[in-house]
């Protein structure tokens, strides 16, 4: 024995179970929220309203009159699930937006990481970076002072997702795993010299 | 990698082609649409054709009148404007124009 419930779907009453009755309100629910950036998504909650009014009209008979809980997923599946739905929108997947921070490279480091760290940042070759500080440090001594104020001063990349904002890279699971793969890689390497 | 995504957005691209090519015939029910989309095998769920239904309509590509239906309630019939049918035609070369690019390429 089941209670049910008397719901109006585009202007017809049907019975429906108590447990199939929560998981359409749920359904529309969802749906609304994925329509609620449409002009008229009172228009199209209609329609889809009115087809499911039908859909359940045609599972009802003499026998059968009351919506179950098999029926609301057979209906649920013919409609599609919300996301299914609003997949036809390919603004909704934006990338995460990358954002780029200077740290300290600890594994192209010399003697600080921070020419690495810096070359990372401006995606300069390190090398240039390197020149240009030796330049520095003959020409007057300058660049000496300077290493020593940014090696103090800029953290360390010491995380995965600190190395990924270093080079600029989105933090997103995707990178992180491949990050991590190459730095085993490198150790793997390291280890078999 | 999978070739599912690619095939999956190449018919959302032509979805909406497709929508218009089945009603410059007649007008249609929406669910007629969707069993002859389906047996194309260009849609998968329903819910996806009531937003481009309408979102057509608004832009006056589309009109529909309410018609009596044994089954429940009124049904909508939709029918291609004349603006739509500019429209239409418009996307008939494009389409056409798309095939012979494609072709291209992949005769070379």
């Amino acid at each position: 024995m089941k209670v049910t419930v008397n719901i109006n779907l585009g202007g017809y009453a049907f019975n429906v179970d108590d447990d199939a009755y929560e998981r359409l309100r749920q359904y529309m629910k969802n749906l609304e929220k994925e329509f609620s950036g449409e002009s008229s998504s009172a228009e199209i909650m209609s329609d889809i309203e009115g087809r499911i009014a039908e859909l359940f009209r045609m599972r009802l008979n003499n026998y059968k009159q009351v919506i179950t809980m098999k029926d609301v997923e057979e209906v649920m599946s013919i409609l599609g699930s919300p996301e299914a739905i609003s997949g036809g929108d390919p603004s909704a997947e934006e990338p995460p937006r990358a954002q780029r921070r200077i740290y300290r490279d600890p594994e192209g480091r010399i003697i600080g990481g921070v020419c690495s760290g810096l070359a990372a940042y401006f995606t300069w070759d390190p090398l240039i970076m390197r020149i240009l500080f030796v330049a520095l440090v003959i020409a007057g001594g300058f660049g000496i002072g300077l290493y020593l104020v940014l090696w103090i001063v800029l953290p360390e990349a010491k995380t995965t997702a600190q190395k990924l904002e270093m080079r600029g890279d989105p933090v997103t699971i995707e990178n992180i795993k491949d990050s991590v793969k190459r730095e085993f890689e490198t150790v793997k390497k390291k280890m078999n010299l | 990698m999978n070739t599912d995504n690619t095939k999956a957005q190449m018919r959302k691209g032509i979805l909406e082609y497709c929508i218009l090519a089945i009603l410059s015939r007649n007008s249609c029910y929406a669910v007629d649409i969707i069993n002859e989309l389906k047996k194309a095998e260009v849609i998968v769920v329903e819910g996806t054709l009531y937003p481009l239904l309408t979102r057509h309509k608004n832009a006056g590509l589309l009109s529909y009148r309410w018609e009596e239906s044994p089954q429940g309630p009124p049904r909508k019939y939709y029918e291609l404007t004349e603006l739509g049918r500019i429209y239409l035609s418009d996307l008939d070369r494009a389409w056409e124009e798309l095939v012979v690019s494609v072709n291209q390429i992949r005769g070379k």
